[in-house]
């Protein structure tokens, strides 16, 4: 499904390069769930990107359903976002201008594969069927979170890719929205690649990796 | 807070121009162009306004003229000998002298001995002593403007192009520009003739003329001021536009820097800084902003003015007789009185901003949602308030309606500023109206949805630099509209009138022997015999109208002349009223109608030599470009009751005549009858004069009207570049879903492109409205006739083009650099959501 190479990525910062991956090998077969953890400002989320094909990496590759992502253009890759993936970012990054029903719909309606009943399901399951008319900064940081989760998965991706989808919600509403989030990977067959700080919320999935000084190693909780 | 902390604080606030340099150099830019194109339609005014003071001083008008009856020039004998016999007549030549370089320059020869006390000469005259100016080596007396015009050095004059020299210089600032004054003596030596041009007495002075002279009274009671105030208040208003679409920008750019700072303020009135002081703050963030655009606007408007003078002045002086200088003169009002309207304002416009700074809620502002409330309610106030301007427009329409025509004009362009900013302020309306309709079309494709959903949210911003496209691509639809309507009327009326293809003037006793010799030529097919006169136009009872003067014409109804004389309203039909004015019926023109409100089948009362005249009305013509109200006879009648004779033909020739022929009988009509060349002018001149001078009296509202649209897709680019980096933002989610960056640029392209087309579509019927106006109010209100109203495909086609092409420049860059930027560089700027 998805598998990273050798990857290596540096910023440039006013102190000179900063090497943030150096040399991280991953892989994930369909439908396996992953749990990715590491101290703040480790890497996890430019790992994310990278494997979303939000960014390159400065050496190395990313493969994605046995392609390798440089061999595609531009929009190749924003057609195999739109397709195949789903994405849950740190920062929601909900459209503004859009209602929560919208905003929800959005992507599978941008691949073409709209399903309404999965959609009204999506939002009932995540508690959100009472504000399907709001607009997002109408919604609690917890409600932005779990919208952003619908997003990704109304489109029903191949891979989901999920930037601590918890990391706002007390522990109640996070282990209920992991559990959903967990059978609903499941019952889809989708793979997982979630990144967390918390041993609690990894714990469930099939694998843990931690990042550490830009390398990959198995962790145990 | 201590000492530091304001300074602290400030420079805290001004940083974020650091960042956001674009909006700094919009807020500067709108107001420097706001204050330019105003300040220099006031230095325009303040120069002409001096001119026509200096010619008011000047000391021929007020006294009445003797001039000879044929039209030549005075000789020394006559003046002498009507001075011999104590009459107090001052002579007076006037003649145009060539500078070697190609310059011209009036020259004016007074005997200042002579001329009556009540001339002024002593006080317009200049410094000098009165003995230099009237001995050798004279005096030329000039303005300073003139000399400046004349002469790149400072004091000294050019002389003459065939190399004689002019009098040594005195400087006379009183002087109207473009004359020079000097003793007659020397004048008649320059302009190497050996008569006078007239005689001038005081007006109150009784003196018995030989039949050769003719005294007529002092011209122009009215003052030049009143004539020329049309043209000024139409420049005014101009410059009030530009001034209101500048301050659209600045206004946009406020919000904009404002809201950008929002976080900043909260986060500053959260350590301490009070509301109060914050406010402070952006008052004097304004103040230091207002100083430098309106110095930068005043200075610029005079160089504007410096540029645009010529052509006024020549515009005054074709439309008016007016002379103004062309160089600029500023009074010391000229420079605070820009600086009161800049930072006026520019308060005015950033009063709104100030207000929620002021009221800065710590929480609940710059959320999108509750700034869309906001922005509904704003939409509602919108409305009303546009509703309640085209109220008021449409009130005083009624009004204007009642009032006699010469009453309008300023009442007139409020009817258009209220009309023109409630179709502005309906538009924010309209659009957001649109896009819910749209909206609501579109539901099922995801990209339009959200393209229109966001453009809902830019609307806030977007509205006012929509709103100032819209006032400047109204006002140049109607103005272009009407001056493309008025050249279309204006040629081809003058091609109705100009029947004859040659005009000749001549002095009264060679008429006959003109006719006889003329009649003898075979290229003649008709001889229409013109002529002139002055007369009171007199109150009947019951009549609304004080009496006043009126020009009498006389024309020949031959079927050449009436069967293309154009006429705007007859008692039955043309025909008819052609008969009816061969019988004795009188026409009169389109200014005297609408003034008095005459109309064919009423009948009008004249005076004349032979006692008030009663004459039916038979027809009203139109008369373009005639300041005065005019009563048309047929020159048989005229002559009769008037007691004069014919003072000019215009000659009819045979359809095909050879080439040359033309030529021929110019030169030998020349020959015969002793006239000078002038007295015989083509009706080609006369088309290619009167052509020369409407252009250049529009040349001016053109250049105006095309800086103003200029501004104002300056304004909506840099708005639309000021919040292009912001944008950007917005756009990554839909990037990282997977939206590409070709249809994301697109969809920014299509988003404008339809909000401007709409802005455009609205455009179309707001700037036909207003060329009404113009035609039908304004140009009656300061000429005294109408025009018909002519609406121009191409021209309305070219205003649609126009608000896509600036939208699109607009859309395209940013949509150009987001095509061009690589997703590294979009998703950085997506992390620092
Ligand atoms: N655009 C950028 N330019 C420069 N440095 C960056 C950029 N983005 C991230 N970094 C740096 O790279 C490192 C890794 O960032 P990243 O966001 O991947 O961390 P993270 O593991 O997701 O941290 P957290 O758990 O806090 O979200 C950090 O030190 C960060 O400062
Ligand atoms: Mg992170």
């Amino acid at each position: 499904m998805l598998e990273l190479r050798r990857i290596r990525k540096s910023y440039p910062t006013p102190q000179g390069l900063l090497p943030v991956l150096q040399g991280v090998d991953l892989r994930l077969a369909a439908g396996e769930s992953l749990a990715l953890m590491g101290e703040s400002g480790s890497g996890k989320s430019t790992l994310l990107h990278l494997a979303a094909g939000l960014d390159t990496p400065d050496d190395g590759e990313v493969r994605l359903d046995d392609q390798p992502l440089s061999a595609l253009d531009e929009p190749a890759r924003a057609r195999l976002r739109r397709e195949r993936l789903g994405l849950v970012f740190q920062q929601y990054h909900l459209v503004p201008s859009l209602t929560a029903a919208d905003n929800l719909r959005l992507q599978a309606r941008l691949a073409g594969r709209e399903d309404a009943a999965w959609s009204r399901e999506l939002l009932e399951r995540l508690g959100l069927a009472g504000m399907a008319g709001r607009y997002p900064e109408q919604l609690s940081g917890g409600q932005q979170q779990r919208l952003a989760i619908g997003r990704a998965l109304a489109a029903r991706p191949a891979l989901l890719l999920a930037d601590e989808p918890t990391g706002n919600l007390d522990e109640n509403s996070a282990d209920e929205v992991l559990a959903l989030l967990l059978a609903l990977v499941r019952d889809r067959g989708c793979a997982l690649l979630m990144v967390t700080h918390s041993p609690r919320v990894a714990a469930p999935l099939d694998r843990c990796l931690r990042l550490r000084h830009g390398r990959i190693a198995e962790a145990s909780l | 807070m201590n000492a530091a902390s304001p300074r602290t604080a400030f420079l805290t606030l001004f940083s974020h121009y650091r960042r956001h340099p674009g909006q700094l150099a919009m807020l500067i830019v709108g107001l420097w162009v706001a204050s330019a194109l105003w300040s220099g339609v006031q230095a325009i005014n303040a120069s002409a306004r001096d001119s026509y003071a200096r010619a008011e001083a000047l000391f021929s008008t007020g006294l009445d003229r003797i001039e000879r009856r044929d039209g030549r020039p005075l000789t020394l004998d006559d003046y002498l000998s009507l001075r011999l016999a104590g009459a107090p007549v001052s002579p007076m030549v006037e003649g145009e002298i060539e500078l070697a370089g190609g310059r011209r320059v009036e020259v004016l020869g007074v005997d200042p001995l002579t001329l009556p006390e009540i001339s002024g000469f002593r006080t317009a005259g200049g410094t000098g002593s009165l003995r230099d100016f009237l001995q050798p080596p004279y005096r030329t007396r000039l303005a300073p403007d003139t000399l400046a015009s004349l002469t790149a050095e400072d004091d000294a004059l050019p002389s003459l192009a065939d190399g004689r020299a002019l009098p040594p210089l005195e400087l006379a600032p009183e002087l109207p520009p473009g004359l020079a004054v000097m003793d007659i003596a020397v004048a008649l030596e320059l302009l190497e003739r050996d008569g006078l041009s007239h005689l001038l007495v005081a007006p109150d002075a009784r003196v018995e003329l030989p039949d050769s002279l003719v005294r007529s009274a002092a011209a122009t009671p009215m003052a030049p001021g009143q004539l020329t105030d049309s043209f000024h208040l139409n420049l005014t208003a101009m410059g009030l536009l530009a001034l209101v679409v500048g301050l659209l920008i600045v206004h946009t750019a406020l919000s904009l820097t404002l809201e950008q700072r929002l976080g900043l303020m909260r986060t500053l009135r959260a350590l301490g800084v009070s509301g109060r002081a914050l406010v402070g703050l952006l008052l004097s963030e304004l103040l230091l902003l207002g100083l430098l655009g309106a110095a930068l606007g005043i200075l610029s408007g005079a160089w504007l003015a410096r540029w645009l003078l010529p052509d006024v002045a020549a515009s005054l002086q074709a439309l008016y007789g007016e002379r103004v200088g062309i160089e600029l003169a500023l009074p010391w009002h000229y420079w605070l009185g820009g600086l009161a309207v800049t930072l006026g304002g520019l308060l005015t416009a950033g009063l709104g901003t100030l207000w929620r700074a002021a009221r800065l809620d710590v929480l609940g502002l710059g959320h999108a949602q509750a700034w869309r409330a906001q922005f509904l309610r704003q939409l509602r106030s919108m409305t009303l308030a546009g509703g309640l301007l085209w109220l008021v427009a449409l009130g005083l329409l009624v009004w204007l309606d009642r009032q006699p025509p010469a009453e309008g004009l300023t009442p007139g362009f409020v009817m258009i500023a209220a009309g023109l900013l409630g179709s502005a302020l309906w538009l924010p309306p309209l659009l957001a109206m649109l896009l819910v309709g749209a909206g609501h079309l579109l539901r099922r494709h995801p990209l339009a949805q959200w393209a229109l959903a966001d453009l809902q949210l830019q609307l806030p911003r977007l509205s006012v630099a929509m709103m100032a496209l819209l006032l400047a691509l109204s006002a140049n639809l109607g103005v272009g509209s009407m001056v493309g309507g008025f050249r279309l009327t204006f040629l081809e009326w003058l091609d109705q009138r100009l029947v004859a293809d040659l005009y000749l003037r001549l002095p009264p006793a060679q008429y006959q022997a003109a006719v006889d010799w003329l009649e003898s030529r075979d290229e003649i097919d008709t001889l229409l015999p013109r002529a002139s006169a002055e007369a009171t136009l007199l109150a009947k009872e019951g009549s609304q109208y004080q009496p006043r003067p009126a020009s009498v014409y006389g024309v020949t109804p031959h079927p050449t002349l009436t069967e293309s004389w154009p006429l705007l309203a007859s008692q039955e039909n043309a025909a008819s009223a052609w008969r009816a004015f061969a019988r004795g019926a009188a026409m009169i023109n389109e200014q005297l109608a609408l003034a008095t409100g005459l109309a064919p089948g009423q009948r009008l009362r004249l005076s004349s030599p032979s006692g008030p005249l009663e004459l039916p009305i038979a027809a009203v013509y139109p008369d373009y470009g005639n300041p005065r109200g005019e009563v048309m006879l047929t020159t048989t009648d005229l002559s009769a009751r008037f007691q004069t004779s014919p003072d000019s033909i215009a000659i009819v020739l045979e359809r095909e005549l050879p080439p040359g022929a033309i030529e021929t009988l110019r030169r030998d009509l020349i020959q015969a009858l002793g006239i000078g060349g002038g007295s015989l002018i083509d009706q080609r001149e006369i088309r290619r004069r009167s052509t020369d001078i409407f252009e250049r009296t529009f040349a001016i509202t053109r250049a105006l009207n095309t800086l103003t649209l200029g501004v104002a897709g300056l304004a909506l680019l840099s708005s639309l570049l000021a919040q292009s980096s912001q944008r950007r933002g917005q756009l990554a989610p839909l990037w990282a879903l997977g939206v590409a960056r070709g249809p994301l640029a697109g969809a920014g392209v299509v988003q404008l492109g339809s909000a401007a087309l709409v802005t455009g579509l609205l455009a179309v019927p707001v700037g036909l409205a207003l060329s009404w106006c113009l035609v039908a109010v304004i140009n009656v209100a300061a000429f005294g006739w109408r025009l018909p109203l002519y609406v121009f495909p191409a021209q309305i086609a070219a205003t649609l083009a126009l608000a896509l092409g600036v939208a699109l420049l607009a859309a395209v860059l940013p949509a150009w650099r987001l095509w061009r930027t690589s997703p590294r560089i979009l998703l950085t700027e997506f992390e620092a959501l």
